[in-house]
């Protein structure tokens, strides 16, 4: 068996920041990271518009106003004093980052450029033109290739394992030979990214944005927080959900409905299309509702996201991966024409219960990144806090996990735990095969969009709990057919989507329980924010089969709950 | 909507039943649009499960499913079929895993090879103390044309398409390979990194002078990163950091002290400048053939006739900084 200090699983920016800052606390620190994917595949390169920091480099700024925005973005669901650290620490860790290599887009002065983003009060995002997450986690990779982190790839972690109270490790399948494998670590750091994958029809996230490290976690018995939250992106591209960045609208672009309307203007006077993401795509669905979408010989209904006017230049320069895919995805070149947008199933803001700490009810049991709720994004995630929670509370993860594994024993790992997983894997070959992964997938797909999407009702909710409940049922049928052990990706998609079923549930269950409207969470029968009743995170765990659903309260420093207006 | 009728030749390969990749045919209906990982995504739901390929992002920056569409390393998740059927003016596409990579299944490959290479030209910024600073309060002052200088650079996404296709990391197998060259320049050019040209030399040390220069590197990369203008770009340099004992090295000066003197090259001394009497020697019968077809350039070559005015560009090119 292996055995590790600080086993930290997902390689995507948290938890390369965590590996990293394990080892800098450290350099004895055996540290492994174990990712079902290559480190540079994972999703956080795909984040394009960039980070937030106070850097003031544009515009007078300060840690406060972004905690202040955070907050007001989050519709007052985040705990301010996870977002004031959070935003305290953004600078200094920008320009970590920058120091590790970082190639950001700079200012004539030489400075970190910043941009505007939705939500936010100043140019308080920091880019490197449209592919931030994509040198972030690049440099990340380079560092930890520099500092000789120890890297599982393609490792699928099929259970965290414990004795009650600590972490003992984990079971993995390894995908190249097909071997089922234990490594034992004093401390284990998910950090596996988020599950917008189960509207899968409809997504900008990657294919394997299926939430393994969430379900681990639910299964293991830590408490989900705030899993109703669930943001959609305004712009993704009309057919695919691919993410076009926020950032086109901070560098000037217009949403359009068909009579060649600003449609903005009437839901967010003051700040137009820069918005948060929760008002725009409400704003973007109701045009399409009321008619003043476009439609095409496809079915496929859209708004148009126009750049034109903002000049050739500037679209080479500042969005040049945006022309991109418009141009391969697409077939539309923004220089001349507008690209044909409609939201998309973007960012879980809910996720594995922490503290600011990133501790787990698991002792030496950490997350962080978007599989976690902190929580700093609340009910609705501002543009460029995702990257930036990321490497704030990596960093705070890697520390925290390699003091633990300093002042503790490995702990003894229960064989019998492997034998039971075993089992539990190979019984999913010897399923009848009644029901089939790609059916139930996009059955799963429809019941959340319809029942779980932008608005959402006690009906519509009630009939998708249902549903997702039915699928749950049928689920165990589906047989993996692949029988080989080299990389059996029949096998991972099942369990990937064993997983999906899991956090849907969860997701419908709170949602249905939350009956008033905060952030990303809109029911069209409690339109309005009900502090009385719900300024309160729902935390869900699973008990002996069963899903127990409480509430824990908001902590709250120095902003009282106000109304949202931009 | 547009649909049509195509054939997929699929590389087949399981390493625990096969003893050498065959070729599997699938009929399927593709509308506009759809991607080739579109395709394989739907032949595994709903034809074969066992069809094995990798795909993640479906936006080309995770560089996970690069493979062979007739042949031409692509991203599967940005080619679009029908593009490619009226490309090749075909209903069939083929689709194999990339070459000078282990095939772990399928279309699914391993490329090992090259990522152990990429780790030891260490990629990775090792700070100059004079530009970045030592706390965390402040950033280095890097300008926007210095980024310019290096920027395309980072576009790489490491699907090893370069690599896959380049003549000197398929025969040499000290070569970096075609990324792993354009990181090291990456770095080289980047004001904060403490090596900077000195990175040249790690390059040198990884086979420089094999890359033929048959672009196809920069032909090929998804992401229009130009592996191969970083390779003369560290040429130059590590010939500027003195490292010329090399054939490559040699050739490259011998041509051009030969250009600029006369404003026209000659042939005859290139082998000896290049290679020396040994190489010379070497080279013996192919000078002797050219001889006795009368081919043989002359060993004296008079200067141009406007030797002074070419000088002048000459000196004026050399102002102009890569």
């Amino acid at each position: 068996m292996l055995k590790l200090d600080v086993a930290v699983i997902g390689a995507g920016g948290a938890g390369l920041y965590a590996a990293l800052s394990a080892i800098k606390h450290n350099p004895k620190i055996k540290v492994g990271v174990i990712s079902k994917v290559f480190p540079t595949r994972s999703h956080t390169g795909a984040a394009q518009g960039g980070v937030n920091a106070a850097l003031s480099n544009v515009a007078e700024d300060s840690p406060e106003k972004h905690t202040y925005d955070t907050v007001k973005g989050s519709d007052f669901l985040a705990d301010q004093d996870a977002v004031e650290l959070m935003c305290q620490i953004a600078p200094k860790i920008i320009i970590e980052m920058e120091h590790m290599g970082l190639p950001f887009s700079r200012l004539e002065n030489g400075k970190i450029g910043q941009r505007p983003f939705g939500g936010a009060s100043f140019p308080r995002t920091c880019y490197a033109a449209d592919k931030t997450g994509h040198v972030m986690l690049q440099t990340l990779f380079e560092q930890c290739i520099r500092r000789n982190v120890r890297f599982f790839n393609e490792w699928f972690v099929t259970a965290l394992v414990h004795d009650g109270q600590k972490i003992c490790g984990l079971i993995a399948i390894d995908m190249k030979s097909g071997k089922i494998e234990v490594i034992r670590a004093k401390a284990v750091i998910l950090a596996t990214g988020g599950h917008a994958r189960i509207y899968w029809k409809r997504t900008s996230n990657a294919l394997g944005c299926t939430g393994d490290g969430t379900a681990l976690a639910l299964k293991a018995g830590v408490p989900l927080k705030d899993m109703e939250f669930v943001q959609f992106h305004p712009t993704g591209l009309r057919r695919t959900g691919i993410l076009v960045t926020e950032g086109a609208r901070g560098e000037g672009g217009y949403l359009i409905n068909r009579d060649g309307e600003r449609f903005m203007s009437r839901y967010a006077p003051e700040k137009m299309e820069l918005a948060p993401r929760d008002m725009v795509s409400r704003a973007i669905e109701t045009e399409i509702a009321q008619g003043g979408g476009f439609e095409d010989e496809e079915g496929n209904k859209f708004v148009f996201l126009d750049l034109k006017h903002l000049g050739k230049r500037k679209i080479l320069e500042k969005l040049p991966q945006i022309r991109e895919l418009a141009i391969d995805f697409e077939g539309i070149d923004p220089i001349e024409e507008p690209i044909p947008i409609r939201p998309t199933a973007h960012y879980c803001m809910g996720g594995i219960d922490t503290n600011i700490n990133t501790e787990t009810e698991i002792k030496g049991l950490y997350a962080t990144g978007e599989c976690t709720c902190v929580s700093v994004h609340g009910a609705n995630r501002l543009g460029g806090n995702s990257l930036l929670d990321i490497v704030v509370f990596g960093k705070i993860a890697g520390e925290m996990a390699a003091e633990y594994a300093l002042s503790s024993e490995l702990p003894e790992f229960p064989v019998e735990k492997l034998k039971s997983e075993r089992q539990k894997i190979e019984s999913i070959f010897e399923k009848d095969g009644k029901e089939k992964l790609a059916t139930l997938r996009n059955e799963l797909s429809d019941a959340l969009s319809e029942g779980a999407g932008i608005f959402r009702d006690e009906v519509k909710l009630k009939k998708a709990l249902e549903k997702v409940k039915e699928i749950k049922e049928r689920a165990k049928h589906i047989k993996v057919e692949d029988l080989s052990y080299t990389f059996n990706t029949n096998l991972q998609q099942t369990l990937e989507f064993l997983n999906m079923i899991e956090l849907a549930e969860v997701t419908v269950l709170t949602a249905l329980e939350r009956r008033e409207s905060r952030g990303a969470h809109f029911r069209t029968d409690y339109p309005e924010r009900n502090d009385k009743e719900f300024l309160k995170h729902s935390v869900v765990t699973l008990e002996n089969g069963e899903y127990k659903l409480s509430y824990k309260p908001v902590t709250i420093t120095r902003y009282k709950p106000e109304e949202r207006k931009y | 909507m547009e649909k049509r009728e195509v054939t997929l030749q699929i590389s087949r390969f399981n390493p625990e039943y096969d003893e050498s990749p065959y070729f599997e045919t699938f009929k399927i209906t593709v509308h506009k649009g759809m991607t080739v990982l579109e395709a394989l995504q739907y032949i595994k739901d709903n034809i074969d499960s066992t069809l094995t390929f990798k795909g993640f992002c479906r936006s080309a920056i995770c560089g996970s499913c690069a493979l062979k569409v007739n042949g031409h390393p692509k991203l599967a998740c940005k080619t679009q079929i029908f593009i490619e059927l009226d490309r090749f003016n075909t209903d069939t596409l083929t689709l194999e895993p990339l070459e000078n990579a282990t095939i772990i299944r399928d279309l699914a490959v391993d490329l090992k090879d090259a990522q152990e290479k990429f780790e030891k030209i260490k990629p990775y910024l090792i700070p100059d103390s004079e530009i970045v600073p030592q706390n965390c309060k402040e950033e280095s002052i890097v300008y926007p044309e210095e980024v310019e200088r290096f920027d395309k650079y980072t576009d790489c996404i490491l699907c090893g398409s370069c690599y896959s296709m380049c003549p000197a990391a398929i025969n040499f197998k000290d070569y970096a390979g075609p990324f792993q060259h354009a990181r090291i320049y990456r770095f080289a050019k980047d004001p904060r990194d403490g090596l900077k040209e000195e990175r040249s030399k790690i390059a040198y040390a990884f086979d420089l002078w094999q890359c033929i220069r048959c672009e196809r590197c920069s032909d090929v990369c998804p992401k229009q990163v130009t592996p191969s203008e970083a390779v003369i770009h560290l040429r130059a340099m590590s010939i500027e950091k003195g490292l010329t004992l090399n054939p490559g090295a040699r050739h490259a000066i011998a041509f051009y002290k030969s250009v600029i003197s006369k404003g026209i090259l000659n042939e005859a001394i290139i082998p000896l400048m290049s290679k020396g009497i040994k190489g010379v020697i070497e080279e013996m019968p192919v000078a002797l053939s050219f001889l006795a077809r009368g081919k043989m350039p002359p060993p004296i070559v008079k200067p141009i006739e406007e030797i002074e005015s070419f000088k002048k560009v000459v000196a004026l090119s050399e102002e102009v900084e890569l």
